[in-house]
């Protein structure tokens, strides 16, 4: 068997993508908040049928979709942040009551898109062509994807590093107390990064349905490659989830080979993140964490 | 509708035992166990595997509940050393790997196909309603012995472990206690529970496959011991059957109302919201969390003088 | 030289290049109440924690009884008798003041699994004798009528005495208590050193930080002055209020 090592590489890169808009604003907003958010798959879920509705019911084409999904589903998850988890958390509710209510609200978003549209699989009807570059088969969505993620990857190092909305940011996720005492205001900050995140989970979400198909479990199905992302990146470091999310996606395909090479189901793909995320878990997060920080 | 309420019967009270060992973990001992299916599963699949291979079904159960104590030991090690929010994520993960792997691989039990289980109590030529009966005994019986052995745990001084540890687990290693090797045992306990109604499951269903065993069980359980009240017995047993009687109930909708939004979607909407409406009004659930009761404890509460109604002493 | 309750030697702990404990040396002789001192952030309660095992001590070694502790799990230290009461009460309090008291007992047989499944009359007689004992110490700090209220309702003084009171359940050799009469008032302070000083007759040695000098001194054997992480003076209460060291500590080097 020979194996064409060049798209391996190509689509772990759009793996990569993928994880990269869907994982930051789960890390980001766990770091921030304090708790991991199960329904952070649901804002990719939302933001996949937001994106058909305007691309395909609609007809208003891919970068229309891209930017009613942004906003709508960021500030879905503003709400959900403002309504439910921060007067939750004034309550006094502990890390486990945050969790539970996140994965409550997740069966409310997931059943309410299952109302609105349906269980049934849809597809974008758009065809991507595919050509070829070399050795590699490439498809205009996957360029369109590596471009978009490239895109606001480096529009949000801007941020962070330039205004000074993104340096509050930065300066809240590394000491919260330091950044009170400063005079930041902390829950502006919050409220934003869950906007930029739920509104980044709704492009991954766009891409993921395109790619492959939408239903109400398009989030669910990667939310846990998700949390490896955050995990391996340290949470709440942008950088860090950056760098995770390529090392996930490279290991999910060169996985895939690995495991057509040793004669097992390809099915295991998925448990790959689900491993690394086990081993990030027991080797020390900190550790992992630090080396980022470092970096 | 006789049969259709011994069948609720049964369900309440397999998820029954299901509800007391998470409230075990959670309730008392405050572990979020977000992987609670991958203990039914184990169970489950333990019973069918052996059942056809001719083993009786009270070995069966047993072993179930055996194997599953094992994986939540070899669980244990590493995960239990990690805080609240990494355990929930790594055993939740656990579970969908173990899912996994029981659908790709066809050997261990037909994989994605799935496998026929014989039923633990098959009589001869008798009538569909005897056998719900026969089940309702072997589930309730089995139940008693799981509320038995909770409420034992829970009002000792074992329990007292459990919520100290639950409170502030620091505190409670610098008073002697080996956290680790308490959250072990309960997290074993807990795991044999699931296993043991696992195992009632897949009898009591005759067919099983990967797709039963979906993350919405863990989520199911979890509701019943937030709604119930958690750290409380009995409320996680009426969570599983509030949880059960909601569930059968929109079920129901579904053949007899016309309503705008499909009831098995609206179920779910409506259970989140619950969800969130208890965590907000009511976190401690619809029981509240039963004091600590050992004979001695009474003896001094009720036999001696209430001692906090002596005011000014 | 009798053979010392505690030793330490040389023990340092950093975080991040900072020592918050530096080469400290400090010996604890059994019986009686000795008193640490020091100036916010000189590495008090760092110490303490390093001695309990929630840190483990990056150079030095801490002995107990003469057997090395410092590589133990906090619940072995508990184990060898030595117990602490933390600065800021760390209460279970979802769960009853008595109850409370009750976990930190020792050697309760019905903390096994097994026993509080199958044999429940081996510590029922047990735990009578400890609760006993739990409501004379809730007597002694002044909590006996809310033995059955909840942890979590009592106020801010009383949760430092519960803190203390389940210290002393632990029947520990050693019983470290930081800053036991912060938050208290004052009468209730010295009479709590009081009764400190009468269990320190009954076997229980007491090392203790406190802010509040003239208590601490009234009634302590021996002070320990600490500094910037470092151990800077000690000596005799008296003695140790007219060592230059402890001027400086207080006041700085100006």
């Amino acid at each position: 068997m020979t194996v064409n090592w060049a798209q391996i590489l190509f689509n772990s890169v759009i793996t990569g993508s993928i994880y990269l808009l869907g994982a930051v604003g789960l890390s980001v907003t766990y770091g921030l908040s304090g708790f991991p958010n199960f329904a952070h798959a649901e804002f990719i879920t939302l933001g996949a049928f937001i994106g058909y509705f305007v691309a395909e019911q609609l007809g208003l084409g891919l970068p229309a979709a891209l930017i009613v999904a942004f906003l709508v589903t960021g500030i879905v998850g503003f709400l959900c942040y403002r309504g439910v988890f921060q007067p939750l958390a004034k309550r006094g509710a502990s890390i486990i009551h945050l969790m539970v209510a996140s994965i409550a609200l997740g069966f409310i978003l997931r059943y309410s898109i299952g109302a609105a549209w349906s269980w049934h699989p849809l597809y974008f009807t758009t065809t991507w062509s595919a050509f070829d570059v070399g050795p590699l088969r490439v498809t205009g969505l996957w360029l369109w994807l590596i471009f978009v993620a490239v895109g606001l990857a480096f529009i949000m190092h801007l941020i962070l590093t330039r205004t000074k909305i993104g340096k509050a940011i930065r300066a809240t996720s590394s000491n919260p107390e330091l950044a009170l005492a400063s005079g930041i205001n902390i829950d502006r900050v919050i409220w934003i990064t869950w906007f930029v995140g739920g509104g980044l989970a709704a492009i991954a979400g766009i891409f993921r349905g395109a790619d492959t198909q939408i239903w109400p479990m398009t989030g669910w199905d990667i939310i846990l490659p998700m949390f490896a992302v955050a995990i391996l990146g340290g949470i709440g470091n942008f950088y860090g989830a950056i760098a995770a999310a390529f090392v996930i996606g490279l290991a999910e395909n060169v996985g895939v080979v690995a495991l057509i090479a040793v004669g097992l189901s390809t099915e295991y793909r998925m448990a790959i993140p689900f491993l690394i995320l086990i081993i990030t878990l027991i080797v020390k997060p900190q550790w992992l964490a630090m080396l980022f920080r470092r970096a | 509708m006789l049969l259709y309420g011994l069948d609720f019967l049964v369900f309440v009270g397999i998820f029954g035992i299901v509800a007391l060992s998470l409230n075990l973990e959670f309730g008392f001992a405050g572990l979020a166990n977000f992987g609670k299916v991958a203990f039914f599963l184990v169970g489950a699949y333990t019973y069918a595997v052996l059942s056809q291979i001719g083993v009786p079904f009270y070995l069966c159960l047993i072993t179930a509940a055996v194997i599953a104590a094992a994986f939540g030991f070899v669980i244990s090690l590493p995960a239990l050393r990690l805080r609240a929010d990494y355990l929930a994520i790594s055993v939740l993960a656990f579970g969908e790997i173990l899912r996994l792997l029981i659908k790709a691989e066809h050997g261990i039990a037909g994989g994605v196909w799935g496998i026929t289980v014989s039923p633990a109590i098959s009589l001869a030529g008798v009538s569909y309603r005897v056998d719900l009966l026969v089940n309702i005994g072997l589930v309730y019986f089995c139940l008693l012995i799981c509320f038995i052995v909770a409420q034992l745990l829970a009002n000792s001084p074992y329990g007292r472990v459990m919520r100290a540890i639950r409170e502030d687990e620091v505190a409670a290693e610098a008073l002697g206690k080996d956290r680790a090797k308490y959250k072990a045992q309960i997290f074993m306990i807990g795991s044999a529970m699931a296993g043991l109604a696992g195992g009632l499951y897949a009898q009591y269903l005759q067919f099983i496959d990967p797709y039963m065993f979906m993350p919405m069980i863990t989520f199911t359980v979890w509701m019943m011991v937030i709604l119930g009240g958690p750290a409380n017995n009995w409320g996680a047993l009426l969570g599983a059957g509030l949880v059960e009687f909601f569930d059968r109930g929109a079920n129901l909708a579904k053949d007899y109302l016309v309503l705008p939004v499909d009831p098995s979607n609206l179920q779910y909407i409506l259970f989140g919201a619950l969800i969130i409406l208890v965590l907000f009004y009511r976190p401690q659930g619809l029981l509240k969390e039963s004091p600590i009761k050992t004979k001695a404890l009474e003896l001094v509460r009720y036999g001696r003088g209430v001692v906090n109604n002596k005011p000014g002493k | 030289m009798e053979e010392a309750l505690l030793r330490i030697r040389e023990v340092s702990k950093h975080f991040g290049g900072v020592y918050a404990v530096n080469e400290v040396n400090l010996d604890i002789r059994e019986g009686g109440i000795w008193g640490l001192v020091g100036p916010n952030g000189s590495g008090k309660t760092t110490l303490f924690n390093t001695i309990l095992g929630l840190y483990k001590p990056d150079h030095g070694a801490i002995y107990f009884n003469g057997k090395c502790i410092s590589n133990l799990a906090p619940h072995d230290i508990y184990g060898e008798g030595v117990v602490n009461a933390f600065q800021l009460p760390r209460l279970f309090n979802r769960m009853n003041v008595l109850d409370n008291m009750l976990v930190a007992a020792r050697g309760h047989q019905g903390d096994k699994c097994l026993h509080s499944l199958f044999w429940r009359k081996s510590w029922q007689k047990q735990e009578e004798g400890l609760i006993e004992e739990a409501l004379d110490i809730l007597r002694l700090v002044d909590l006996e009528k809310w033995a059955f209220s909840l942890a979590g309702e009592l106020s801010g003084g009383q949760r430092k005495l519960l803190e203390v009171g389940r210290g002393l359940m632990a029947k520990p050799r050693l019983l470290l208590l930081d800053e036991p009469a912060a938050g208290i008032n004052p009468v209730l302070g010295k009479s709590m050193f009081q009764k400190l000083k009468d269990f320190s007759c009954n076997g229980i040695t007491f090392f203790i930080v406190e802010h509040r000098l003239e208590i601490l001194f009234e009634f302590a054997n021996w002070v320990y002055v600490m500094d910037r992480g470092r151990m800077v003076a000690q000596g005799e209460p008296h003695d140790v209020v007219d060592a230059p060291a402890f001027y400086e500590a207080y006041l700085g080097e100006g």
